[in-house]
């Protein structure tokens, strides 16, 4: 099978990479701003490289990557929001299915065999795609592969590419200092909060445990507390560390979604009712405002 | 303007009930309900109107059966989101075994039957959160596609849609017609009020059959999710639930704690 890898994100090609060669030969689709990094590159047969368009061109990508899936059986993109913009037009254009967010994929007589979270994280689809065919993979799912490196390079040109819109203003986004989904320990923390300067008992745990703090949708989204970078969750950042505290936020579907590969989760709720108890290894009956500062100055002791 | 708005009633995922012990997923006793994030698509169709004028229309396609029950729901998330501002509903009664490529076949057909401009939606539906099908309405009706959208501006003919990615904020300019999704930081949707949903009870909601188009992807099995969870509760006082919450920590080598 003919696979094409691309990611906006080159640092996670090599998961895509290795998605690939568990099904087929694969080929890794590099950018003009992507094609220095050429030589960090293993796994991947061969490099097609396309020096006139820069991956932060959404609009030209489109068809680029429609013309290079064309030869293709097996188009392999990342789970990012960029390649979700492209994933549907491209598979609408060569009339292609797609599964997303996969966490396995296998071949099997002629078709791909994918599992892939749905149902708000409650269940595994197990999906049977007809090739030729298009999937998103899911981060962490997949380790980078060692292998040779490229043994072949070859050069693609796309005489003009259909101007479907400009970017006028593009502002980077402040960056946390470990990002979420990297993060050891994790202090989720939710609408139990009262006020924003509340969460500073949140951030002195963070401290104590060497954490990260990250939120439930409200408080990035409505409340605007706390950073978009912050909000765990299915539309937000999918997490995995060794401990997760969940601190006064009741679970709702589209939060667990997101701390499923958690580790250990400990949650803290005054409400014995929340679903988050029964999502949790270890769960804390108890108003946060009295059990955090106790808990850190214990932890300080 | 003339402004379509894609609505998934989805699979209410927060009442879904799943046996982990017998694997059990009840998806026909769960209810459906339009997602959150196409009520803000639809708040944002509104307001569009609101601005400039003209016209928007629910495009609601069902997809998890077409039992009385499921029609009866669907209705009412349509008379909501009219009660809301949309002067129009279409409800297209799909079949649960669509996959994205067959539903968006099956919407730009809709589409194109109409004379809109603009077609709203999510950003992702809440069962099933792929985000794929707008990008796909849009390839099939061949119109550029902008997703993420956290505010959009309109003049004339010409778009400015500001939308948020993970590293960056772009703010893009387009012209109609197009497809932009939606996220839920784009507005706070207007709740409707008694006499509101009442008088939408009098707009039209038109129910179709869809034409046939045979999906690609076909779903084998649905398994529910084997995170065992122990769920113990700590009990005890407050001093009694710290220790044993740092004993338990501790037991898993995730702290190090003088004792």
């Amino acid at each position: 099978m003919r696979v094409l890898v691309f990611s906006h994100y080159l640092d996670l090609a090599g998961e895509l990479i290795s998605a690939g060669m568990g099904v087929g030969e694969v080929s890794l689709l590099l950018t003009s701003d992507q094609k220095d990094k050429l030589a960090q590159v293993r796994g991947a047969r061969r490099a097609i490289v396309c020096d006139s368009i820069s991956s932060d061109d959404q609009a030209a990508l489109i068809d680029l990557l429609t013309e290079v899936t064309r030869d293709h059986d097996l188009l392999v993109l990342s789970s990012d929001k960029r390649a979700r913009e492209l994933a549907g037009q491209v598979a609408q254009m060569l009339e292609r299915p797609i599964a997303t967010e996969v966490s396995s994929m296998r071949s099997e007589e002629g078709k791909l065999v994918v599992e892939r979270m749905t149902l708000g994280g409650k269940a595994i689809a197990v999906e049977e795609l007809p090739l030729p065919a298009i999937v998103t993979v899911q981060k962490g799912k997949f380790k980078p592969p060692e292998g040779p490196s490229v043994q072949e390079v070859v050069e693609v040109k796309l005489g003009g590419a259909t101007r479907r819109y400009e970017v006028v203003e593009r502002r980077a986004k402040p960056k946390l200092g470990i990002p979420l989904d990297k993060a050891e320990v994790v202090i989720a923390v939710g609408r139990g909060f009262r006020r924003k300067e509340d969460l500073k008992l949140a951030y002195e745990l963070a401290e104590t445990l060497g954490g990260v703090v990250g939120c439930t949708r409200p408080l990035a989204a409505d409340l605007k507390w706390m950073p978009e970078e912050s909000w765990i969750g299915i539309s937000g950042v999918r997490i995995s560390p060794k401990l997760l505290l969940v601190i006064g936020a009741s679970g709702q579907q589209q939060f667990s979604a997101g701390i499923m590969d958690s580790k250990v989760i400990v949650a803290i709720n005054n409400d014995p009712q929340a679903p988050i108890f029964e999502n949790s290894d270890y769960g804390v009956v108890r108003d946060l405002y009295e059990f955090l500062p106790a808990l850190v100055e214990r932890l300080r002791r | 303007m003339d402004i379509a708005v894609l609505v998934k009633q989805s699979l209410d995922v927060q009442q879904l009930v799943v046996d982990r012990s017998s694997g059990k997923i009840y998806l026909d006793e769960a209810p459906t309900k339009a997602g959150d994030i196409e009520i803000n698509a639809a708040e944002e169709a509104v307001r569009i109107k609101e601005r400039v004028g003209g016209k928007a229309t629910a495009i609601m396609l069902s997809c998890w059966g077409t039992s009385g029950r499921r029609i009866k729901e669907a209705r009412e998330s349509l008379t909501r989101l009219l009660a809301m501002g949309l002067d129009e509903a279409i409800l297209l009664l799909g079949s649960q075994g669509m996959d994205s490529y067959a539903a968006s076949k099956v919407i730009a057909e809709e589409v194109r039957a109409g004379s809109y401009q603009l077609v709203l939606a999510g950003e992702g539906s809440e069962d099933n959160f792929s985000g794929i099908l707008p990008g796909r309405v849009a390839a099939e009706l061949e119109w550029p596609y902008v997703a993420y959208a956290t505010a959009i501006e309109v003049s004339g003919n010409e778009l400015k849609v500001t939308r948020s990615l993970e590293d960056y904020d772009e703010v893009i300019s387009l012209r109609l017609p197009a497809v932009i999704s939606v996220t839920q930081e784009i507005n706070q949707p207007r709740i409707p009020t008694v006499l509101h949903i009442m008088k939408a009870a009098k707009k039209p909601i038109v129910q179709k059959e869809v034409g046939s188009f045979s999906p690609k992807v076909k779903v084998r099995e649905l398994k529910t999710l084997k995170v065992e969870r122990r769920r113990e509760i700590i009990e005890g006082d407050l001093d009694e639930s710290l220790e044993k919450l740092l004993k338990f920590l501790k037991s898993e080598g995730l702290i190090e704690v003088r004792s």
